[in-house]
C-alpha cells in the first residue's frame, strides 16, 4: 500500500514513522521530527564510543547478510593513515525488496544523518550513496536533500559546526542487479564494470579506490538513528525474545495479499502473522502455498514452514531459509511453482555478471532446462542435472549470485517436486508461451 | 614463512603466498585457466579449487593465501567434482567433438588437456542447450584473428592487453551467457589503439585468439613443430629472446618463452617479433652468389670487361629520386574490415602488399649467379689489388648492427689485420655516436649504465628525452607505461606528442633541436633551488664550476624563449628530476642526430651528475639503442677509433696485443682512427674498396641522391645481405647471408645483455651464415682463422677483450649476462658506477656547453621543420619488414604526419598527396593528419623507399661524432599536382 495510510497496530514504527508525511523531507521538516541529534550526538563522541554503542545494540545488517554493523565498522583501521570511505548501498534491485526506496523517498535527511554519524564513527570524510539508477525520484528527492543539507551546514568543510569535512555524493547505478554485490558496487563507483572482487582483502582493508572502506545498506544506516538517540538497551529491547535480532525491521510483502506494502515490525515478528493479518491474507477463495521471505535469493518455504517462521535472522535459519533483505514473496494456490522458478532463474542469468564458470554458464543452462520442462519436454533425469547444477552453483563461486539462483531451484524441487513431475510426466498441460 | 601441508607433503610458502604459489613451488600440479604467470589474479575459472581443512567451502588455489598450519587437498572429491563441474559447463559452450568417444582425438590446446585429464565427456554440440560463444573476430586483420567459439571466458587476454601492455584494447561485454571478449567499442581494433603486439595470442588457452599465418600454411589443426629453437629478435635493442617453432625447415610460428624465465622481455614480445619472421621465407631471398656482368675470368685473373664511367654501375632501374614517380600497384587500404578470403582473385592479387616494395626484376638483370669460389675469388682478388694500389685508405667495410658480435669481430678483424685500415664503421654513427662521444667525454664509458628491468621496478622518476619509446622498443615501452602505472612519475621532452608524452606528467614539447637550452635551464633551475647533489658532485666529479657558471645564463624563462616550453613546466620538470629519489634518465635518436646531438647528451650528462642520478638500482643512464646489437657491434670494434672493447686503436699496446692474436705483423696495422660511415660515403672520399655487410645506406643516409652518385663511382663494392637491396644494386658482388634464424650468434641488447641466438632452420639455397663467409674470405685473403663455429670466434674474443673474458656459450644460455664480466665466475654487471666510474681517478668530467641552434632552420621558402623517425610496424629501411606481410599490412604505404590545421591551411585531407621539398630534393608522399606533431612540423618515417625521407635530409655532420643531423630539415610542403602512382 502507498503512503500515507493508516498503519496497522501490530506494526513498531520507527523508522517508517514519517512515511507519508512529505513534510519531513525538508531540512527544517526533519529538525521539527528530531532530526540531526542523532547526528549532533555522534559528533560530540569520540568514534570509538559511537562504535561501541552500535555494537552494543545487536543492529545487523539489513541489506541480506545480518553482519553486526558495529564489529563491521570496528574492522576499519583505527588510525586514519589514508583517506577512508563509507559507502551507501541504496542500489536495492533484489526482487520482492522496496524498503529502501521508501526510506529515501520520505526521509531523506535520517539516510544523510544515518551516513553522517557512520563516516564519523569510521573517520571516513567522503560517502557515496550508489542509488539505483531506477529510482528516479528517489534520486532527485535525495538529491535535494543532499543540497540542503550543505546548505545547512551540516555536510562540507565545517560540519555541523564541528570544523570536520564529511562529504557525501550521490553515484546513481546503471541497471545491473549484480552492483547491490558490495565489492561490484566499489568497483561501479571506479566506473569499472560491475564484478564482484575477490576477498579477501576485504573492503576494510583495500575498498573503493584501494582504501579502507566500509559499505551500509540505506536501512541499516537510518537504523543507527534510534540507537544514539534512544540507546542501545532501549534498541536491544525490540525484540520478541531473541537478543542475538534486536530492533526493528522493515518488511516489503508482494505477491498473492490483499495489503501488499511495507510493514515494520520487530524483529521475532511471526511471519503467518504477518501475512495473515497485517498483510490482510490471501484473496478470496485462495490459500497460502508457498512464501519467500527474504528477497528472491532464499530458499522457498512451504505453507506449514511459512507459518510457522519466527521473522528474525534465526529464526529464518530454523526453518531452512534466509531473513535476506525482508523482501517477502507470497505465493497462493494459483501459483505454478515451475514457472515461478523458472522466472526467477531467468532473472539471475540476466543479470550474472559473468565472471565466474559456474555461474555464468550455469544459470542459463538452468533457465532452459525449466524452459524445455514447461514446454512439456522434460524428462526425469532433468531434475538430477538441475540438483547437479545447483549444486555446483553452489558455494564455489566470488559472490553469492549462482547460490541465489540454485536456492529457490533446490527448495523448489524438493518442496514442490509433483509440480515438476506434472509436467514431465505430461498430467500437466505444458505452457504455450513462456512469457 | 608459512609451512603447510598439501597432500600431506610439508611445503615452505613465502608470506603472503598463495597456495597456488605454494604448491607450484613444491611442483605440485594444479589445474590453472584463468590464472596465468605476471597477470593479476581474478579467480574466475574456478578451476583450481581445493579443499582445506577447516574451511566449509573449497577456495580457489590462485586467490587463497596460505596460512601456517594449513592442510590442503588438492585431489580430494570435492575439488575433483568441482572441476569437473566446471570443466563440463564450459563444455556446453564449446565444440568439442573431436573429444566425444574417449577423446580419441589429440586435446589440441590446455583446456581441452584438462577435459581429457579430468575425463570430461563433452555433448555433441548438436544436443547443447547453450549455443558456442561470439565475440569480435578482428575479420580480415593480418596477424591476428579470433574464433570465438572457441573462447572460455577466462580473461587472460583481457588482462594481459590491460595489464601487462597497458593498451586496453580487450574486454569483456555485456553479462550473463551473452558476455563475450570484444575489440574497442566496435570491433575495430585499429581504433582502439591496439599494437598487433599478440599478447593476447600467447595467453589464450584455447586458441580462441590465434595467428593468421601459421593457420594459413598448416591448417586448423595444431602446429606440432619439429623443435622449438630459442633465438633473439632480430629488431631492436630492447633484446627479446623468442622461440622459434619450426616445421619443415622453416619457422612455423614465433612464441616467446614464459614470464617465469629471466629473459629481458618477460615473456613480451612486440608486433615485429611475434609476427616479423616470415621475411626469411620471402621468395627475395638471395640463394646464390651474384656478379655483376662485365666481370669475366680470363687466365686465371678477373678483369672488368663492362662499360666505365656513370654507366658502369647504371642499371636498368630507376634512381632513387625517381622511385616515388614510378608505376608501383597502388596501395591496398590498412586491411582491416574484409577478410583477404572474401576478395575476389584478383583483389587478392593485387593486395599482396609484398610486391609494392619487394625487389624489382630489373635489379636482377645487371647480375650473373656465380659460384661461391669465383665469388669469394673476385672479391679476394680486388680488395687485395686496390689495398696494393692505393694503400690502406682506400679500403673501407660498413659492418652491421644486426650482425652477431662474433660476425662483427671477424670482419673488423679482418679489415684492421689485413689491410691496416680503420675505415671500419656501421650504422651506430647515425645512432648513438653522439651519445658514445659525450659519454666518453664525460665517463669514459659507451653504454647504458643500468638495466631495464630496474626501470620497471625501481625507479620513481622517469625522465624520456626524444625516444619514442613505445613504438621503437616497444616492449621496453610498455614496461615503462607499467612504472608509470605503478606511480613512478613521467617526464617527457619530445616535439611530438608520442604515446608517452600523451600519458606523461609532464610533456616538455620543444622547438625541434633546442634541447640544449632545456637542459640547461633545468640544471639552472635545479641549482637556484638548491636541489643539486652536493656531496656526488665532491666526491664523483670534475669541473663542475665551468658547468655552473655555464648554465646560469639559462633561466627557464630564456629557454622557454628558446624552447617554447612554458617556464613554469621547465620548473616542475626539473624539480621532480632532482627530488627523485631515484630518477632514470633515457634517450634515443631525438637527442643524438643532430648537429649539436653531442652538446645535447653532454647537457643532459650534466645534468645526471649535478643530481647524482646514476649508479643506484632505479636511476639509470639509459640511451637506448635501436639495432638489435648496435651494442655489441660497437663493443666489438666497428667503429673507427677502437678495437674491441673499445680499447683506442692509437695506443701502440693495443695493436700490438691484436696484431700478436691476429698473427701479423704490427708495423702493417694504422695507429690512426679511420673514417666515420658519414665520411667515407661521400665525395671527395678517399675510399676505393667498399665491403658492406647487412647496411642499407642508400636508403638510411643523409642526402642519398648524393651517397648514390658516390656509389656509382666507386671502384669495388662488396655487398653481404640477404636481399637485393637499394644498396646492393651497386655492387660488384653480391653475397647471400643467412637470417637471424638461420645461424647462431651472440647479441648484446641495450642493457648491455650478451644474449645466445641459436641456429633454428637452414639458410635457403647456397645462402651461407656471415661469420662462415667472412672465416672463408679471411682465409682466402692470408689472415688465419680457424674457427668452425661462432663458439671458437667468442674464444678469441674472451682473450682480447677483458669485460667479455667471462663469457662462454655454456654461460649464455638462458638469461644471458650483462657485461661487464671479467671472469669465468663473475655473474655478470647489472648495474654500473655504484663507487667510481671507469675514468682515471674514478671521476666523471662535467663539460659545459651552450645552446646553438640546429642547423637548417625554416624559414618563408621552406616554412616546416621534418622530423624523421621510425614507426611501429616498420624497421629502418624496410628490408625485413616490408617483406613481412603481416607488418607490412598494417603500413603499406609512406606516410607524413601533418597537423590537421597545417593540413587545412594547404587543402589537405588524409590519404591525400603531398610534395615535401627540402634544399635537396623532393618526395611525393600520403598526408596522415595527425596532431601528434606540432603546427609547422611534420613528421617522416625513413622506411619507404618510394618516399624516401633521406632524400630530403642534410648531409651536414654534427663535429665530435660526425653525426648527421636528420632531425631537423627545413622543408615546404604542398599538395601534389602529379599523383605518385599510376
Amino acid at each position: 500500500m502507498g503512503y500515507p495510510h493508516e498503519p496497522h497496530p501490530k506494526e513498531t514504527l520507527i523508522l517508517s514513522k514519517h512515511f507519508g508525511d512529505a513534510g519531513a523531507r525538508s531540512y527544517d521538516g526533519w529538525v521539527k521530527c528530531g532530526g540531526y541529534q542523532a547526528l549532533k550526538r555522534a559528533l560530540a563522541m569520540d568514534p570509538a564510543d559511537v562504535i561501541e554503542i552500535v555494537k552494543e545494540s545487536g543492529l545487523r545488517g539489513r541489506g541480506g547478510a545480518g553482519f553486526p554493523t558495529g564489529l563491521k565498522w570496528s574492522f576499519m583501521p583505527k588510525e586514519r593513515r589514508k583517506p577512508h570511505y563509507l559507502c551507501c548501498n541504496a542500489d536495492e534491485s533484489e526482487p520482492g525488496t522496496f524498503k529502501d526506496r521508501e526510506i529515501m523517498r520520505w526521509t531523506p535527511h535520517a539516510l544523510i544523518e544515518g551516513c553522517a554519524i557512520a563516516q564519523h564513527a569510521i573517520q571516513a570524510e567522503v560517502c557515496y550513496i550508489y542509488i539505483r539508477g531506477e529510482f528516479t525520484e528517489p534520486i532527485a528527492i535525495m538529491q535535494a536533500a543532499l543540497d540542503e543539507a550543505y546548505r545547512e551546514g551540516v555536510l562540507g568543510g565545517n560540519a555541523m559546526g564541528t570544523n570536520r569535512r564529511i562529504d557525501m555524493y550521490i553515484h546513481r547505478g546503471a541497471g545491473a542487479y549484480i552492483c547491490g554485490e558490495e565489492t561490484a558496487l566499489m568497483n561501479s563507483i571506479e566506473g569499472r564494470r560491475g564484478n564482484p572482487r575477490i576477498r579477501p582483502p576485504f573492503p576494510a582493508q583495500q575498498g573503493v579506490f584501494g582504501m579502507p572502506t566500509t559499505i551500509n545498506n540505506v536501512e541499516t544506516l537510518v537504523s543507527v538513528l534510534p540507537v544514539l538517540n534512544e540507546g542501545a538497551e532501549w534498541y536491544k529491547d525490540l525484540s520478541l525474545g531473541n537478543p542475538k535480532s534486536t530492533g526493528t525491521k522493515l518488511f516489503s510483502v508482494c505477491g498473492h495479499v490483499r495489503k501488499p506494502g511495507n510493514y515494520e515490525v520487530t524483529m521475532g515478528f511471526p511471519l503467518g502473522e504477518l501475512v495473515n493479518d497485517l498483510c490482510g491474507g490471501m484473496r478470496d477463495g485462495r490459500t497460502l502455498k508457498a512464501c519467500i521471505p527474504g528477497g528472491s535469493s532464499v530458499p522457498i518455504l512451504n505453507r506449514e514452514e511459512t507459518e510457522a517462521c519466527l521473522l528474525d535472522y534465526e529464526g529464518c535459519v530454523e526453518q531452512g531459509t534466509m531473513l535476506g533483505s525482508g523482501g517477502v514473496i507470497v505465493f497462493d494456490d494459483s501459483a505454478d511453482m515451475v514457472y515461478q522458478i523458472m522466472r526467477l532463474a531467468r532473472f539471475y542469468a540476466h543479470e550474472s555478471c559473468a565472471q565466474c564458470t559456474q555461474c555464468r554458464e550455469g544459470t542459463a543452462w538452468t533457465v532452459r532446462i525449466l524452459e524445455r520442462i514447461l514446454r512439456g519436454e522434460g524428462e526425469m533425469k532433468d531434475l538430477d542435472l538441475l540438483l547437479d547444477l545447483s549444486e555446483q552453483m553452489t558455494g564455489k563461486t566470488i559472490c553469492v549470485l549462482s547460490d541465489s539462483c540454485a536456492a529457490p531451484i533446490v527448495s523448489g524441487i524438493k518442496k514442490f517436486r509433483d509440480e515438476f513431475e506434472a509436467y514431465i510426466t505430461g498430467a500437466k498441460q505444458p505452457v504455450a508461451a513462456l512469457t | 614463512m608459512p609451512a603447510l601441508l598439501i597432500n600431506g607433503q610439508r611445503v615452505d610458502a613465502a608470506d603472503g603466498a598463495t597456495i597456488l604459489d605454494a604448491a607450484r613451488a613444491a611442483e605440485i600440479d594444479l589445474p590453472t585457466l584463468c590464472w596465468y604467470p605476471k597477470l593479476p589474479t581474478v579467480g574466475n575459472c574456478r578451476i583450481c579449487v581445493v579443499s582445506v581443512e577447516g574451511e566449509d567451502k573449497l577456495l580457489p588455489a590462485c586467490a587463497a593465501t596460505v596460512a601456517e598450519g594449513m592442510r590442503v587437498e588438492t585431489e580430494s572429491a570435492a575439488a575433483l567434482d568441482a572441476r569437473r563441474g566446471v570443466l563440463q559447463m564450459l563444455l556446453e559452450r564449446y565444440p568439442a567433438d573431436h573429444l566425444i568417444n574417449g577423446g580419441r582425438a589429440e586435446p589440441r590446446n590446455e583446456f581441452e588437456e584438462y577435459v581429457v585429464r579430468y575425463g570430461v565427456t563433452p555433448r555433441a554440440v548438436a544436443a547443447h542447450e547453450l549455443s558456442l560463444r561470439q565475440g569480435d573476430e578482428r575479420p580480415g586483420d593480418p596477424m591476428i584473428s579470433h574464433d570465438m567459439s572457441l573462447c572460455i571466458l577466462c580473461t587472460r587476454c583481457v588482462r594481459a592487453c590491460e595489464d601487462i601492455q597497458v593498451v586496453g584494447v580487450l574486454d569483456v561485454a555485456y553479462r550473463g551467457e551473452g558476455a563475450q571478449i570484444v575489440v574497442g567499442a566496435d570491433g575495430d581494433p585499429d581504433k582502439a589503439a591496439c599494437t598487433w603486439c599478440g599478447e593476447c595470442v600467447r595467453v589464450c588457452p584455447t586458441g580462441a585468439i590465434f595467428e593468421v599465418m601459421p593457420r594459413e600454411r598448416f591448417g586448423e589443426s595444431r602446429v606440432a613443430a619439429d623443435r622449438v629453437v630459442r633465438s633473439i629478435c632480430p629488431y631492436c635493442g630492447v633484446g627479446c629472446q623468442i622461440d622459434l617453432h619450426v616445421k619443415d625447415n622453416e619457422i612455423a610460428r614465433v612464441t616467446s618463452p614464459t614470464f617465469e624465465e629471466t629473459t629481458p622481455n618477460d615473456g613480451s614480445t612486440c608486433v615485429k617479433g611475434r609476427f616479423g619472421y616470415d621475411f626469411t621465407q620471402h621468395r627475395d631471398r638471395l640463394t646464390k652468389p651474384l656478379i655483376r656482368k662485365g666481370w669475366v675470368r680470363r687466365g686465371g685473373r678477373w678483369i672488368w670487361e663492362g662499360a666505365t664511367g656513370a654507366a658502369r654501375r647504371g642499371g636498368p632501374w630507376q634512381s632513387m629520386t625517381e622511385e616515388g614517380r614510378g608505376d608501383k600497384p597502388a596501395a591496398p587500404p590498412r586491411a582491416i574490415g574484409k577478410r583477404i578470403r572474401d576478395l575476389s582473385l584478383l583483389e587478392r592479387i593485387t593486395a599482396d602488399v609484398r610486391d609494392r616494395a619487394t625487389t624489382p626484376e630489373t635489379w636482377y638483370q645487371p647480375f650473373r649467379e656465380a659460384t661461391w669460389d669465383e665469388a669469394l675469388e673476385l672479391v679476394t682478388q680486388e680488395l687485395t689489388r686496390i689495398h696494393a694500389d692505393h694503400g690502406p685508405d682506400a679500403m673501407a667495410v660498413f659492418q652491421s648492427a644486426k650482425c652477431s658480435n662474433e660476425e662483427n669481430y671477424l670482419l673488423q678483424r679482418l679489415f684492421r689485420g689485413a689491410f691496416g685500415t680503420n675505415n671500419v664503421d656501421h650504422c651506430t654513427r647515425l645512432c648513438h655516436s653522439t651519445s658514445v662521444s659525450a659519454m666518453q667525454d664525460a665517463l669514459n664509458t659507451a653504454a647504458a649504465s643500468g638495466s631495464m628491468r630496474e626501470v620497471e621496478e625501481a625507479c620513481d622518476v622517469i625522465f624520456i628525452a626524444g625516444a619514442n619509446t613505445t613504438e621503437t622498443h616497444p616492449v621496453f615501452g610498455v614496461s615503462l607505461k607499467r612504472a608509470h602505472e605503478r606511480g613512478a612519475f613521467l617526464i617527457v621532452a619530445d616535439p611530438r606528442r608520442t604515446e608517452l608524452a600523451a600519458r606523461a606528467d609532464v610533456h616538455l614539447q620543444m622547438q625541434p633541436g633546442t634541447d640544449v637550452a632545456l637542459l640547461n635551464a633545468m640544471l639552472q633551475h635545479i641549482l637556484a633551488e638548491g636541489l643539486e647533489n652536493w656531496s656526488f658532485i665532491e666526491t664523483r666529479t670534475h669541473d663542475f664550476d665551468t658547468v655552473r657558471k655555464a648554465v646560469q645564463p639559462y633561466t627557464p624563462e630564456r629557454a622557454a624563449a628558446i624552447t617554447g616550453i612554458p617556464a613554469e613546466l621547465i620548473r616542475a620538470a626539473a624539480e621532480r628530476y632532482a627530488r627523485g629519489p631515484n630518477t632514470t634518465t633515457i634517450w634515443a635518436m631525438g637527442l643524438t642526430q643532430h648537429l649539436t646531438g653531442h652538446d645535447m647528451v653532454t647537457s643532459l650528462l650534466n645534468l645526471i651528475l649535478a643530481t647524482g642520478m646514476i649508479g643506484r638500482w632505479g636511476a639509470a643512464m639509459m640511451p637506448v639503442r635501436g639495432q638489435n646489437n648496435v651494442q655489441g657491434s660497437s663493443d666489438m670494434g666497428a667503429i673507427p677509433f677502437a678495437f674491441p672493447d673499445y680499447q683506442a686503436v692509437a695506443d701502440p699496446a693495443n695493436r700490438d696485443k691484436f696484431a700478436r692474436v691476429w698473427g701479423v705483423d704490427p708495423k702493417t696495422m694504422s695507429l690512426v682512427p679511420g673514417l666515420t660511415v658519414t665520411e667515407m660515403a661521400r665525395e671527395g672520399s678517399p675510399v676505393k674498396a667498399l665491403y658492406i655487410m647487412g647496411e642499407n645506406p642508400i636508403i638510411s643516409d643523409p642526402d642519398i641522391a648524393h651517397a648514390e652518385a658516390w656509389f656509382r663511382t666507386i671502384e669495388f663494392l662488396v655487398v653481404q645481405d640477404m636481399f637485393l637491396t637499394e644498396t646492393a644494386r651497386y655492387g660488384d658482388v653480391i653475397l647471400p647471408a643467412a637470417s637471424f634464424a638461420e645461424k647462431t650468434g651472440t647479441f648484446v641488447n641495450t642493457e648491455r645483455r650478451i644474449q645466445l641466438s641459436e641456429q633454428a632452420i637452414d639458410p635457403p639455397g647456397q645462402a651461407r651464415a656471415d661469420w662462415e663467409i667472412l672465416v672463408d674470405l679471411s682465409n682466402r685473403i692470408g689472415i688465419k682463422s680457424p674457427f668452425s663455429s661462432p663458439a671458437d670466434v667468442m674464444e678469441e674474443i674472451r682473450e682480447v677483450a677483458p669485460a667479455w673474458a667471462g663469457v662462454t656459450y655454456a654461460r649464455l644460455r638462458g638469461g644471458g649476462l650483462q657485461y661487464p664480466v671479467p671472469h669465468d665466475d663473475h655473474p655478470g654487471t647489472a648495474f654500473l658506477f655504484a663507487d667510481r666510474f671507469p675514468t682515471a681517478d674514478g671521476r666523471a668530467l662535467f663539460h659545459a656547453v651552450e645552446y646553438a641552434d640546429p642547423g637548417e632552420l625554416p624559414d618563408d621558402e621552406y616554412p616546416f621543420v621534418m622530423n624523421t623517425g621510425r614507426m611501429l610496424y616498420h624497421w629502418h629501411t624496410g628490408t625485413m619488414t616490408r617483406r613481412s606481410r603481416g607488418l607490412d599490412a598494417r603500413e603499406p604505404v609512406a606516410t607524413v604526419e601533418v597537423h590537421p590545421d597545417d593540413a587545412a591551411e594547404l587543402g589537405l585531407a588524409d590519404g591525400d598527396m603531398a610534395k615535401i621539398t627540402s634544399r635537396r630534393n623532393s618526395i611525393v608522399i600520403s598526408v596522415r593528419m595527425s596532431d601528434r606533431v606540432a603546427r609547422r612540423q611534420i613528421f617522416v618515417p625513413f622506411h619507404f623507399r618510394e618516399a624516401a625521407a633521406n632524400l630530403l635530409t642534410n648531409p651536414v655532420l654534427e663535429p665530435h661524432a660526425k653525426m648527421a643531423a636528420l632531425k631537423v630539415t627545413a622543408v615546404r610542403l604542398e599538395p601534389a599536382t602529379v599523383p605518385a602512382t599510376a
